[in-house]
């Protein structure tokens, strides 16, 4: 079985382009990761200073993934690299999509929490929010960290966070609705916080995604569209028949 | 032992001349004894052979005469090479179990911010995962933006506090170390407890501060209700009057302590908006001069219309503590002077007064709080004591620093330099800093 050995380039520029193309994700992915932690914060404790750090931030996650797609397309031109680079390649390319997407969803957040930081603060600081956010951002460090080590079994378990990350959601709007119908005056507020809940929904199907291109990059199998359990049990299959 | 065996192969050959001889072929006789000769060496080989290769269960052979001598000499060899081994393994598990009990985490880098190898604290605080992660670049694991930047800028002298996500509760002290050639230390300590430690610090004074207002402003409200009322008996007047200045005196540092504990509790740097600093100076040369009692001459020199990136209150009242201590410790006969220019190595403010002067050895404690140069002095005066620390930490914040010049009986000067980089020059008149560059 031929897995992504980034150490066996004869070629050690093309080797260097690849690490560094690598890494640059990577940095990306801690700045999106910041930006979404900053904007749950901003949410919780009604700081607008932060928010509006996080919305002028996004242009530089923006910048970023303008700059690794450029090196990743010079790297498909002038190299050709074929199999486990190619995937990797190509695998950078689709993260990179998934993390600006990420962005946005913070941005967004942060723009609610801009809105919402007018208003009375509840008592509870937006718990379930807080809760939900805390869920979607390990999902996005596990993502990503299985993307560092390129180990597809951690990347099989970021998937399976996502049932918990769908509960959360769908009982976050089952409260907003009864808040709604108790108090019309608290309408507004409530639409906000589900856009917020929606937003991280959204930022657990990215963190997903970018699992996916882990496994993907790592097997050489493409495991989107699929479900868990098969996914598994086809690895397993691979692994157990590819052994010597 | 040669000679020994020199004399032997002689000898053997000589047998086998005679022995030719007597059958009349001396050359067969020469041949047959040589052939006996290495038959009988080639055993000899083949048992040190043997005994090389399965060594370690077998004791030595006796092989007579030279062989004997070479398989002792393996033998020393071989049991030196092993003593040196163990004393090896034993130096470096020693080392590993050594750097396994230290609390705090070390993780070796390589020139390429690669883990080169780590301690067991450091798996744990970092969760790092034993083997698999030696080779993998550690910024790719700690994406942390501000971790990153300070890896680039090749660590520093000042560990970097953060929390990580592998452990949201725990703040961690990473420090970045260089050594041997390109390669980095990361030495990593939990600092959860002092971090705690020195929040509950800052919101205790913040809050006590804050709770010591109300009652300060209901007494200070009855004292001047009774200053004023024609019903006090005027011999309290004095006592009263001197009350009320006390308790102004307790509001103003109630009031600085708030502003301490609000820009201490502000991360980094401030980003800020263009400041019109030439105004502000401006404005604080006439209110010294509106005050009672002020120095005869106070001059103000505006070489510079650029502005200031910063936040307007806080350099507002980093200046005005400034001025007014100029003001206040300089004798009615004196003179201060308020300086604001512009060069290639940012902008600068300075106050100048002819005041008594600071002993040298108490300038570099000037601005803890509450230090006094000289108690009983200072009180007079009615400072609240954190006006100096209140300069410094708004000048941290705008990456300036504070430069502080005295001579005893002459004065002193207080200057502030901003970095360039928080210089805007003014529009149409072009700075200092981009003229020179403009000439060329």
């Amino acid at each position: 079985m031929e897995t992504t050995d980034l150490s066996h380039h004869i070629s050690s520029r093309f080797n260097e382009d690849l690490e560094s193309v690598r890494a640059d994700l990577l940095r990306m992915g801690g700045l999106v990761e910041a930006q979404l932690q900053k904007s749950l914060a901003a949410l919780a404790d009604e700081d607008s200073a932060l928010a509006a750090d996080v919305v002028r931030d996004d242009a530089q996650v923006n910048r970023l993934e303008v700059e690794i797609d450029e090196a990743c397309l010079r790297i498909l031109a002038t190299r050709a690299p074929a199999a486990g680079d190619l995937r990797l390649v190509v695998a950078i390319t689709k993260a990179i999509t998934d993390l600006e997407r990420i962005g946005d969803e913070a941005r967004k957040i942060a723009h609610i929490a801009l809105r919402l930081a007018s208003l009375e603060r509840p008592a509870d600081r937006y718990r379930e929010i807080r809760h939900l956010g805390r869920l979607v951002e390990v999902m996005v460090h596990e993502a990503l960290d299985a993307f560092a080590r390129m180990d597809s079994d951690a990347a099989l378990r970021v998937p399976q966070h996502d049932l918990q990350v769908d509960e959360e959601y769908e009982s976050i709007q089952r409260q907003c609705v009864t808040f709604m119908m108790e108090d019309p005056r608290q309408i507004r507020r409530m639409l906000d916080v589900t856009w917020a809940a929606r937003a991280l929904e959204r930022v657990g199907d990215h963190a997903k995604n970018i699992a996916e291109y882990v496994i993907y990059m790592v097997h050489g199998q493409d495991v989107r569209h699929t479900r868990l359990e098969e996914v598994q049990s086809r690895l397993r299959a691979r692994s157990e028949g590819g052994a010597p | 032992m040669w000679g020994f065996t020199a004399m032997r192969l002689i000898a053997t050959i000589a047998v086998g001349l005679a022995a030719g001889m007597v059958a009349g072929r001396p050359w067969a006789g020469i041949a047959i004894a040589l052939a006996l000769q290495v038959a009988w060496l080639l055993t000899r080989l083949y048992r040190l052979d043997h005994w090389l290769r399965h060594r370690g269960r077998m004791d030595p052979p006796v092989l007579h005469g030279v062989w004997d001598d070479i398989v002792t000499q393996v033998a020393r060899l071989h049991r030196r090479k092993r003593h040196h081994k163990q004393r090896l393994a034993t130096v470096l598990r020693e080392l590993r179990e050594s750097t396994d009990a230290l609390p705090d985490g070390v993780v070796a880098l390589t020139a390429q911010g690669e883990i080169a190898w780590f301690n067991r604290a450091a798996a744990q605080l970092l969760r790092l995962q034993g083997r698999r992660d030696i080779g993998i670049r550690i910024d790719n694991l700690i994406r942390q933006p501000r971790f990153v930047r300070y890896l680039q800028a090749g660590g520093g002298t000042a560990p970097l506090v953060l929390q990580v996500s592998e452990a949201p509760e725990a703040w961690l002290s990473l420090h970045v170390l260089p050594y041997g050639e390109g390669q980095r230390m990361l030495l990593i300590r939990d600092v959860t407890r002092e971090t705690r430690l020195e929040t509950m610090r800052k919101d205790f004074v913040a809050n006590a501060s804050h709770e010591l207002r109300s009652p300060l402003t209901v007494i200070s409200g009855y004292l001047e209700t009774l200053a004023t009322d024609p019903a006090t008996d005027p011999a309290h007047a004095p006592p009263l009057a001197e009350m009320r200045r006390q308790a102004e005196r307790m509001a103003a540092i109630i009031g600085d302590l708030l502003v301490l504990s609000r820009l201490e509790a502000k991360d980094g740097q401030t980003p800020g908006e263009p400041v019109d600093v030439a105004a502000m100076l401006t404005l604080l040369r006439k209110e010294v001069l509106a005050r009672p009692r002020h120095p005869a001459q106070v001059e103000l020199a505006i070489e510079t219309q650029d502005r200031l990136m910063g936040d307007e209150l806080e350099l507002h009242s980093a200046f005005a503590n400034l001025v007014d201590n100029a003001a206040k410790y300089t004798p009615e006969a004196g003179r201060i002077a308020l300086r604001w220019w512009s060069d290639r190595e940012g902008a600068h403010f300075s106050v100048a007064d002819t005041g008594p002067g600071i002993p040298a050895a108490s300038i570099p404690r000037l601005t803890e709080r509450f230090y006094r140069v000289d108690p009983g002095r200072s009180r007079a005066t009615g400072g609240s004591g954190l006006g100096l620390s209140i300069v410094k930490h708004v000048l941290q914040r705008h990456g300036a620093r504070l430069e502080v010049v005295s001579a005893e009986g002459r004065g002193s000067t207080f200057s502030c330099h901003f970095p360039p980089e928080r210089v805007l020059a003014a529009a149409g008149r072009p700075s200092a800093m981009i003229d020179t560059h403009g000439n060329h």
